[in-house]
């Protein structure tokens, strides 16, 4: 199991409701960031990301190690979050 | 006990479903209502987001029924909720392949194998790529296909949008939240329904939109800015001179491409862009294998039909089901034009 995820998301964006929904029915609790809310965390999510898009899905390792998972992709989310 | 036994494991059964529904978007969620309602068992695939291009849509607001339109993902949500309601299973995962093993249809998923006896393919379409350089370079980092996902980071920035058609135009309005200026580059004139360029010449004249019509696009060109490569200029071409225009992101819109490249390799007949050919009962040319919505050739590209159609199917897979129609028939190969 992941040490934590964070999702950064935007209030239209229907990406991240799919991938919460994915998170949420594999049983993985999230920190959500809100971008719409918090505007200034854009230069954070697009470092970590290198795109200026949503859903950012940030999967902590229990290593402490990083994987940045841009969009909805299931094909990488799925893997980083059963680690 | 025989200390020599050994114990075996019987191969796990591939699982059946009555129908198995390829997408999840608006033609398939309708499907499914009707499916489960009648006590077929039904499960649908998606890959992508349920709701489809839909939820993904700032507004709608010429879907019957909501006198004041309707968030696309409030929608998508909604028919998603009326579908579980009633027992629709969706899975999030995609389908690869289809083999027509007769009685069932063998599906190679994420997932693995599953049959079903009848199939429906609603994976609707993408939205287009315009094709010119610096939009494959710049994908993610100033060029965007979904302006309700992507537009917050363009909080009173310069915008260029491309396309012409109902969603250039509702999704150059929606942008309007967050930028300070848009540039509208349509190649010919503007394709939108008339209620929709009617609020757009409000945009327009408050000067928060411009309107460049009979103007190509032909590059998008940026730069590294602060260790990052950012998008700062598209190229066009108007009346034979070259144009340019200052921007810090490209959004397109320039009409859609069907997600149908699973099917390349199968019996079912595809049109020369890729849609799925089926005959007047949305039967494609494998029996039992139906399809519905915007992946249909002829389709007419909007939510409402999609809806239809996806009711349209279900009746029609229930036919199938009960072995009151087991063929489809010959496959009428001539489709309507595609409704921009």
């Amino acid at each position: 199991m992941p040490k934590n995820i964070t999702i950064f998301t935007t209030n239209t964006c229907g990406y991240c409701v799919m991938v919460k929904k994915y998170l949420g029915a594999k049983g993985h609790d999230y920190e959500e960031v809100n971008l719409d809310q918090h505007p200034e965390r854009q230069a954070e999510a697009l470092s970590l990301s290198g795109a200026l898009t949503v859903p950012v899905t940030v999967v902590t390792k229990q290593d402490d190690s990083r994987e940045v998972i841009v969009g909805y992709n299931l094909a990488k989310l799925a893997p980083a979050v059963a680690a | 006990m025989n200390d020599n036994a050994t114990e075996t494991t019987a191969p796990a059964e591939t699982p059946k479903h009555d129908v198995i529904m390829i997408g999840a978007g608006p033609a398939a969620l309708a499907a499914a209502i009707y499916t489960t309602r009648e006590d077929i068992d039904t499960l649908l695939f998606e890959r992508g987001v349920v709701g489809g291009l839909a939820a993904v849509t700032d507004k709608v607001d010429n879907y019957p029924g909501f006198a004041d339109g309707i968030e696309g993902l409030t929608l998508a949500d909604n028919l998603r909720q009326q579908a579980e309601r009633f027992g629709a299973v969706i899975e999030l995962g995609e389908v690869t392949a289809i083999h027509d093993e007769g009685e069932y249809k063998r599906l190679e998923t994420t997932s693995g194998d599953m049959l079903a006896r009848a199939v429906l393919i609603a994976t609707g379409s993408d939205y287009k790529k315009v094709g010119v350089p610096g939009e494959k370079e710049y994908y993610a980092r100033g060029v965007h296909y979904c302006a309700t996902c992507d537009g917050a980071f363009y909080r009173d920035k310069r915008l260029v949008v491309v396309g012409g058609g109902n969603s250039a135009v509702q999704e150059t309005m929606f942008l309007t939240r967050f930028a300070s200026h848009i540039d509208l580059l349509v190649r010919s004139t503007i394709k939108a329904s008339d209620v929709l360029q009617k609020d757009l010449e409000d945009y327009v004249a408050s000067g928060k939109v411009t309107v460049h019509l009979a103007t190509t696009t032909d590059e998008i060109l940026g730069e590294k800015i602060d260790n990052i490569d950012k998008v700062t200029k598209v190229i066009g071409t108007k009346d034979g001179q070259k144009v340019e225009f200052e921007t810090d992101g490209v959004f397109v819109f320039v009409g859609l491409d069907p997600n149908s490249g699973f099917l390349k390799d199968t019996a079912v007949e595809l049109d020369p862009i890729g849609f799925v050919r089926t005959d007047d009962h949305l039967h494609t040319a494998i029996p039992g294998v139906f399809a519905a919505g915007d992946i249909r050739s002829g389709a007419t590209m909007q939510i409402a039909s999609a809806v239809g159609e996806g009711a349209t199917a279900a009746l029609l897979i229930r036919e199938y089901l009960e072995g009151r129609k087991v063929a489809p028939a010959a496959v009428e190969l001539a489709p309507a034009p595609h409704a921009s």
